[in-house]
């Protein structure tokens, strides 16, 4: 596997980005894949983003940061952020790490987590109108 | 240059050497399959891994790379894992100020060098200012 | 007057008395030298056969304690063996958790917690999360008489881990006793979200499984009302 060239994908469906990361990441690529969602976000104005973690077998306190991190900006831009899939050990380990996450939202899967995003979205229109 | 406060009967996995970031990539996932392949479970694989993830990063942020001894032995009666790693880095001028929760001089979040203390069993730290920094971690299994 | 002494063929009986030492010596416990000649010296002869013999009877022996030992060794260790699995097994089937209700886990816990029984029931019950999709598990500690500061700290990292996933994790069944000591250890449990017993925290579940399912419908009008404005 060549490291040098991976490219995480990001895809569009109706309002939302799907971002299925299924690398181990290094810094760059962490910091290149925030500044891209960011960048999608604002081309397509996507109203929610589903990044899939379910293959990631750890995430240290770099990627932890990126991700809530990823979530706080994206809010500012209007746009809910939602981490999937997160696999038990990660979540132990980045309990015990120190990063807790406060205010990322998380969900179990893609369905559960497209269920939140459209609930936000619609809890939204309804609230607006 | 170093003494650590274990005894302990050794044998060598492997030696590497952290120059790149994708160094820090290839290297963590060699320790997790060392760890996988001593019995490991899951939980405690992604325990080692993280931490000598945080390692390698402030290794490679503070000291532009370093070396990692990746060995494994018997430390009062435990396997270990044990994991050193050493840099010719600036050194760290406050080691207990570096291990405090929320501290960092660099451009992270202060999570590093106590998180991965956090995950393993063993954490030991030496450092000379300009001369550089040696960590030994342990993992049992 | 001089003794005179009856030895006949010296010179060959001495080389076979040489060699005969040699071969027991170089391990054949079978040599012994059997002389048939009957004189002065054919004591000396019987009395070292005589020797050969305790020898040999001696190592048979020493042989046999030895296997004997190692025997009992390696039963030993098949019990240790057998018991350590004994023990993992029992932490197993000590953190039993079951899907009650569509949605909801329930984890019963009875018993002390130490830490290890405490890591082990955390990993169980986020994998089972994990596997069955369910956003809500109950902890229910009920049957537990006692908890400590390490106890009560992977209880509140279980809760968080389970936040980290994308479920609920509400603690049941704190009992007074526990209670004191919790807050006089000045452990904070503000962010966990606890409940007397296990029927309140299963009507709770009930209650936010019937929220999510209003919301998903009143998504699901929401969603035509909007396209036709």
């Amino acid at each position: 596997m060549n490291l040098h060239e991976k490219r995480i994908p990001i895809i569009k469906i109706h309002d939302y980005l799907i971002v299925p990361i299924q690398v181990d990441m290094h810094d760059k690529l962490a910091i290149q894949l925030q500044s891209q969602i960011l960048e999608e976000i604002a081309k397509t104005r996507a109203k929610g983003v589903l990044i899939d973690i379910s293959v990631l077998e750890m995430v240290d306190s770099f990627i932890g940061r990126m991700l809530s991190g990823m979530a706080s900006m994206a809010a500012i831009m209007d746009t809910s952020v939602v981490i999937v899939g997160m696999q038990p050990a990660v979540a132990i380990t980045l309990v015990e790490l120190g990063l807790e996450m406060p205010g990322v939202d998380t969900a179990l899967n893609m369905e559960k987590g497209m269920e939140m995003l459209e609930r936000r979205l619609n809890s939204r229109k309804t609230d607006s109108f | 240059m170093l003494e650590f406060t274990y005894k302990a009967h050794c044998d060598l996995l492997g030696k590497f050497k952290i120059d790149t970031e994708y160094d820090i990539v290839t290297v963590r996932q060699t320790i997790r399959q060392y760890a996988k392949d001593m019995g490991m479970g899951i939980v405690d694989q992604t325990r080692i891994t993280t931490a000598v993830s945080e390692l390698f990063r402030n290794m490679y942020n503070y000291a532009g790379g370093g070396e990692v001894l990746i060995e494994r032995g018997e430390v009062e009666n435990h396997h270990a894992l044990i994991v050193t790693c050493t840099d010719q880095g600036p050194g760290i001028e406050d080691i207990e100020l570096a291990m405090t929760d929320g501290y960092t001089s660099g451009q992270g979040m202060g999570y590093g060098l106590p998180g991965a203390k956090r995950l393993v069993d063993r954490f030991e730290i030496q450092s000379k200012l300009k001369e550089g920094t040696t960590v030994r971690m342990m993992k049992w299994k | 007057m001089k003794e005179i002494l009856n030895i006949k063929n010296t010179k060959e009986r001495i080389d076979r008395i040489e060699d005969i030492l040699a071969s027991v010596a170089s391990g054949d416990m079978d040599a012994r030298i059997n002389s048939e000649i009957e004189d002065d010296f054919s004591g000396i002869e019987a009395a070292i056969d005589l020797l050969i013999n305790d020898l040999t009877d001696e190592l048979r022996q020493r042989e046999n304690m030895q296997k004997e030992l190692e025997n009992k060794l390696s039963k030993i260790q098949d019990q240790q063996k057998t018991i350590l699995q004994q023990q993992e097994d029992l932490l197993e089937l000590s953190s039993p958790v079951s899907k009650v209700w569509d949605n909801i886990l329930i984890l019963p816990v009875i018993g002390t917690l130490d830490s290890q029984r405490t890591q082990v029931m955390m990993e169980n019950l986020l994998q089972k999360i994990v596997e069955t999709g369910c956003t809500i598990s109950i902890l229910d500690i009920t049957g537990v008489p006692t908890v400590d500061t390490q106890v009560a700290n992977h209880l509140l990292k279980t809760v968080t881990a389970a936040r980290l996933l994308g479920a609920e994790c509400i603690i049941s069944g704190i009992s007074p006793a526990i209670a004191q000591t919790i807050v006089h250890l000045g452990i904070d449990l503000s962010a966990i979200r606890t409940k007397a017993t296990l029927q309140d925290a299963m009507i709770f579940a009930m209650k936010q499984n019937k929220r999510a399912d209003e919301v998903r419908a009143l998504g699901n009008l929401a969603l035509p009302n909007e396209k036709t404005d």
